[in-house]
């Protein structure tokens, strides 16, 4: 198989481990002061991505972030990891708080197109908005096939072999390349990065560019109305006998 | 020997602000002594997978940027070659720029060249090459001046492992080698095919002298890298 090149896009979210706190204005999470992380299906990502480099079936893995300046240590986590060199979309504040999926989209269909990628590959969904619609939204607008929740990734002859989780089970595929993939949980369990493939990372290049550079207008197609945190679950209650428990459901008009 | 004499004493006046005994223990602290690599004939200081730095993060590492407490792919065939063709070596002057843990140079005085300067702009880098020259029982004379860039260095065979690690340092030693003048006569560089080396118009004017498998903990460690090849310079 010729060697590939794969974009791995990479998003900076709020690290899983944080307990998310509603802004008291209710316009969304507080994000100042808390710990960020790279969003853990493009961790998956990343690492498949440069596990296919080891296998030598891809010959350069390029890590892309759209977001605040911070969003570089994203990328020089990606580096540690493996990725060869990295594009930073840099936004400001207002631009990050208004950024979706189709705008990634764009951005990420038009940098695979200018590096010439064979593989885009992205994590099915980001941990802060869950919103899994980046590499859907990427395939259309490169006309690209899509493998999307990929859980296993072989080469197969012109493009790869991909096993999708699926409602009740596992699918099997098979898409050329060039070709969109999104990563499952179970696709694999990322490397950490060692103080040697860090200290390196500092070094491998990152170029910054702007939104403009790329023709892309980020521009809000939605309006947050409010953001609420759930509904705190109510105390339950202890119940000694079977027969308590019939009346209580009647009493509840459940049964 | 103008240069190299000019060159070691000012290490020493930089050496002066921190205490090398100090630093040598540190050294020791962290690393352990290590012949898991391409030149096993040499036993190195290293940061491995069995110490505890290995798995930090550089914000809780003692030592900043210690390139020196890892052995590269690009120094490990490069210190390969010399062990192999020592005739090449043998009564010759070296210097080696970014000598990190000093292996390379070591290779040179096992292989008894005349005169070795181990350059490394880190200082603990140079107390660490002294403690890995001590180790091996070779003689490495160390130098923490910036000897990048200098021409026309007073010595015969000029040492490149593993420098190419970025696009800046690797256009900053292409311009360099470009005007560095008569000595030294032979330029010889380490690499794995790193991204700022691999497609370097620097590329045309070196030939491959050798090319290396790296062994298992090297491959493990180093993203798709399995072999790691020695240039030699040579401008048309």
């Amino acid at each position: 198989m010729a060697s590939l090149r794969v974009l791995v896009g990479c998003k900076r979210v709020i690290d899983y481990a944080v307990k998310i706190r509603v802004k008291p204005d209710k316009s969304g999470v507080v994000t100042e002061g808390v710990k960020h992380s790279m969003n853990p299906f493009d961790e998956i990502a990343v690492e498949e991505a440069i596990r296919m480099k080891e296998k030598k079936l891809a010959s350069e893995v390029i890590a892309f972030s759209c977001g605040p300046t911070a969003s570089q240590e994203t990328l020089r986590t990606a580096m540690a990891m493996g990725a060869d060199r990295s594009i930073h979309v840099e936004v400001d504040a207002n631009q990050a708080e208004i950024i979706q999926p189709i705008h990634i989209a764009k951005l990420l269909s038009k940098i695979a197109q200018e590096e010439k990628a064979d593989i885009v590959m992205v994590g099915k969904q980001a941990i802060d908005d869950d919103c899994n619609q980046t590499a859907q939204m990427t395939a259309a607008l490169l006309d690209w096939p899509q493998a999307t929740f990929a859980s296993k990734l072989e080469p197969a002859e012109g493009g790869l072999k991909v096993t999708r989780e699926i409602d009740g089970g596992l699918e099997t595929i098979q898409v050329k390349t060039p070709t969109v993939i999104s990563s499952d949980l179970r696709l694999n369990e990322p490397r950490y990065a060692t103080l040697p493939n860090i200290m390196k990372a500092k070094k491998k290049p990152l170029a910054k560019k702007k939104p403009e550079d790329y023709g892309v207008e980020i521009k809000a197609h939605q309006e947050i109305k409010k953001v609420e945190d759930p509904p705190t679950r109510e105390a339950g209650q202890k119940l000694e006998t079977v027969e308590e428990l019939v009346t209580k459901l009647k009493d509840g008009g459940f049964i | 020997m103008k240069v190299i004499l000019k060159c070691t004493r000012n290490s020493k006046q930089i050496l002066k602000r921190f205490h090398s005994k100090d630093a040598k223990n540190l050294i020791k602290q962290h690393t352990e002594i290590s012949r898991d690599h391409l030149t096993p004939e040499i036993a190195l200081h290293l940061i491995t997978q069995n110490c505890q730095l290995w798995h930090s993060h550089p914000d809780t590492c003692p030592f900043i940027d210690p390139f020196w407490a890892f052995y590269w792919p690009g120094g490990q065939v490069l210190s390969r070659y010399i062990l192999d063709n020592k005739e090449l070596f043998e009564g010759k002057t070296v210097i080696d720029i970014g000598a990190g843990c000093g292996a390379t140079s070591i290779a040179c005085s096992l292989v008894d060249a005349h005169h070795i300067i181990a350059n490394d702009i880190d200082n603990v880098a140079c107390e660490c090459i002294e403690l890995n020259s001590e180790l091996n029982k070779t003689s490495v004379t160390t130098s923490a001046v910036n000897l990048l860039g200098g021409n026309d260095l007073e010595c015969d065979i000029l040492l490149l492992g593993d420098m190419f690690y970025d696009e800046i340092t690797t256009n900053t030693i292409s311009d360099w080698l470009d005007h560095i003048g008569s000595c030294p006569t032979n330029i010889l560089i380490g690499d794995p095919g790193r991204h700022s080396f691999k497609n370097h118009p620097m590329k045309n004017k070196l030939e491959k002298v050798g090319t290396y498998d790296l062994p298992a903990s090297c491959v493990s460690e180093n993203n798709g890298f399995t072999y790691a090849s020695v240039w030699q310079y040579r401008p048309s």
